[in-house]
């Protein structure tokens, strides 16, 4: 299939690769021509606009920022709908507000193309080894068509529903995992209060029901105080300003995504942007005497 | 000197009716003909635009619903700018809002201030309102006999937006302190304790508020008629909340307060008064809302 791709970060690029491997013809746009360069080495053609590689392609899949930038990217006036022949398709695997997916799927409905938000969960990693969960919102028969090609980048593809069910369940997926993560970070912090080691205590509860895939990974990285691999905590900080902002619209009362949202909000004000999630922990250390921290 | 007022609502028309009363005479306008006939009947006169409005004033006053309609009426004002005018809007918007508002102003030769309120529709009437003012002092000198004429307590609090800051921290205040005495009540109330006589017990001691005074008493009335609406609070709340996240900056407590006002317009109480906090408490604690 002639398939477009714009997003060249971290999962991006792991992603393009994959395509280019599954014998698709990648094209690709990026700001910086630059980013493109190993791409273009392995095969990957350069188109100059967004349209220009909505034009050539039957499909356009996207990894960008947030919001804003899908809306830019689609908008623009050298944008993907200025370029897209009707019976195309745009896939968002972006993480981007509900609200905007269900727009930009009407708009690309009064032309004939179609759309699916399919966000993404597995992170850097996740997409290296082509095991990413894709949660897809938008037409069924749309996600039939394209499922082969989604199966290259994922090894879980689950159709939510209408446009916009896919950000949604990115959105709790957030909020589980950061709330875990914040669990993890206050179980251990009880731990070091009590002279405990922690090292053993994760250890101990990796065998039992307060086992998790974030208690083993982000855990570790609390335990180490190695905060340096994994997602950039400003990301997560990104998607609770969105999940909380729905909440208000739908006055849905979500308490406990609240108070993490605020730890995140600590974390950014301390200089933790762009270290991994699990430094949530070091804002628990700010609020404790020395000899009760787990780092530093 | 004249005044300018736009925004002739709950609030917006007792505040026309307290400058009239003062001896300002003052110009509106208003997109319906029955917003003006109350104040037209005090002796404000009914211009055709906002701008005509602006171009007969000193000072032109706001008090509308948000952001987006304040940008409008700002707008609309700088259209019938004048060498010295003022615009100073009561409205409670996001501070950088404010700030992006007044900057634009400037470059059209109006100086802004935000002046947003404390007091409710009540204090609106008895022209008793707090009023919390960022801006320029030249500006605020010149206003501030008609502040005078529409609050007790006026204080230019600092610079563009530092007006907007304080009613964030107000609302805060007000937001937690409102789910407090609810919870307290409530808690009285499961254990099997008379709310009334706590609150009587309270308010001689360091638990003593405006808040525990007048909020508590309208909860033991079970008065739940506003006021000062659950969904307003919950939208002032929602301003707070963005201006946190924005900053990168922990504000657990408004953060839980926030939640709970989502859940009263959520649980379709969002027309009562924030003190309907109490019935939410209740139904969370097996009781009906």
């Amino acid at each position: 299939m002639k398939i477009g791709f714009i997003g060249l970060g971290d999962m991006g690029q792991s992603m393009a690769r994959h395509l280019i491997g599954a014998g698709h013809e990648l094209a690709v746009w990026a700001r910086r021509e630059a980013s493109a360069s190993a791409l273009l080495a392995e095969g990957a053609a350069w188109c100059a606009s967004p349209a220009e590689l909505a034009a050539r392609s039957e499909l356009v899949i996207t990894m960008v920022g947030g919001s804003a930038d899908v809306d830019d990217l689609v908008l623009r006036s050298d944008g993907l709908l200025a370029g897209f022949a009707a019976g195309a398709a745009h896939v968002d695997m972006s993480t981007i507000a509900p609200a905007t997916a269900r727009q930009l799927a009407a708009r690309y409905a009064e032309r004939g193309i179609d759309w699916l938000d399919a966000p993404v969960s597995g992170g850097p990693k996740g997409a290296l080894e082509a095991t990413l969960a894709i949660m897809v919102g938008g037409d069924a028969a749309t996600l039939a068509r394209l499922q082969p090609v989604l199966a290259v980048l994922g090894s879980r593809i689950v159709h939510i529903g209408e446009a916009g069910a896919g950000q949604v369940a990115k959105a709790c997926n957030q909020m589980i995992m950061v709330a875990a993560i914040e669990a993890s970070a206050e179980a251990l912090h009880l731990a070091a209060a009590n002279g405990v080691d922690v090292a053993k205590v994760r250890t101990a509860l990796m065998g039992g029901s307060a086992g998790s895939r974030v208690l083993e990974v982000m855990g570790e990285r609390m335990v180490t105080g190695d905060f340096d691999k994994g997602v950039d905590a400003r990301l997560h900080h990104k998607d609770f300003g969105l999940i909380m902002a729905d909440a208000h619209a739908l006055g849905a009362p979500l308490p406990i995504a609240a108070a993490v949202g605020q730890q995140l909000n600590a974390l950014m004000a301390r200089g933790g942007a762009r270290q991994d999630t699990a430094a949530l922990i070091t804002v628990l250390d700010a609020m404790a005497p020395q000899d009760r921290r787990t780092t530093e | 000197m004249n005044i300018g007022f736009i925004g002739l609502g709950l609030m917006g028309r007792p505040m026309v009716l307290n400058l009239r009363k003062a001896g300002f005479p003052v110009s509106v306008w208003a997109r319906r003909e029955a917003s003006l006939a109350a104040v037209t009947a005090a002796g404000a006169v009914a211009r055709a635009s906002i701008a005509e409005v602006a171009a007969a004033s000193d000072v032109v006053f706001s008090c509308v619903p948000d952001a987006p309609q304040v940008a409008e009426v700002a707008q609309a004002v700088a259209d019938g700018a004048h060498d010295g005018l003022v615009f100073a809007d009561m409205s409670t918007i996001a501070p950088a809002a404010a700030r992006d508002i007044a900057a634009q102003l400037k470059s059209r030769g109006v100086s802004m201030l935000d002046a947003p309120v404390s007091g409710g529709e009540t204090g609106a009437i008895a022209g008793t309102l707090t009023i919390m003012v960022g801006g320029e002092q030249a500006a605020f000198d010149t206003a501030l006999p008609a502040f005078q004429a529409m609050g007790k307590s006026v204080t230019r609090v600092g610079e563009s937006g530092a007006g907007q800051v304080t009613k964030a921290c107000n609302q805060i205040v007000t937001g937690v302190g409102v789910a407090a005495v609810a919870e307290a009540f409530n808690f009285a109330q499961m254990s099997g304790v008379d709310p009334a006589r706590v609150r009587e017990a309270l308010l001689g001691g360091f638990a003593n508020s405006r808040i525990l005074d007048n909020h508590g008493q309208r909860m033991i009335d079970r008065k739940f008629t506003p006021g000062f609406k659950a969904w307003m609070h919950q939208k002032d709340l929602r301003i707070v909340m963005e201006e946190a996240h924005a900053h990168g900056l922990a504000l657990p407590a408004a953060a839980a307060t926030a939640q709970l006002f989502n859940a009263l317009v959520g649980r379709g109480m969002g027309e009562d008064d924030s003190v309907a906090m109490l019935k939410l408490f209740e139904a969370m604690s097996g009781g009906a809302a």
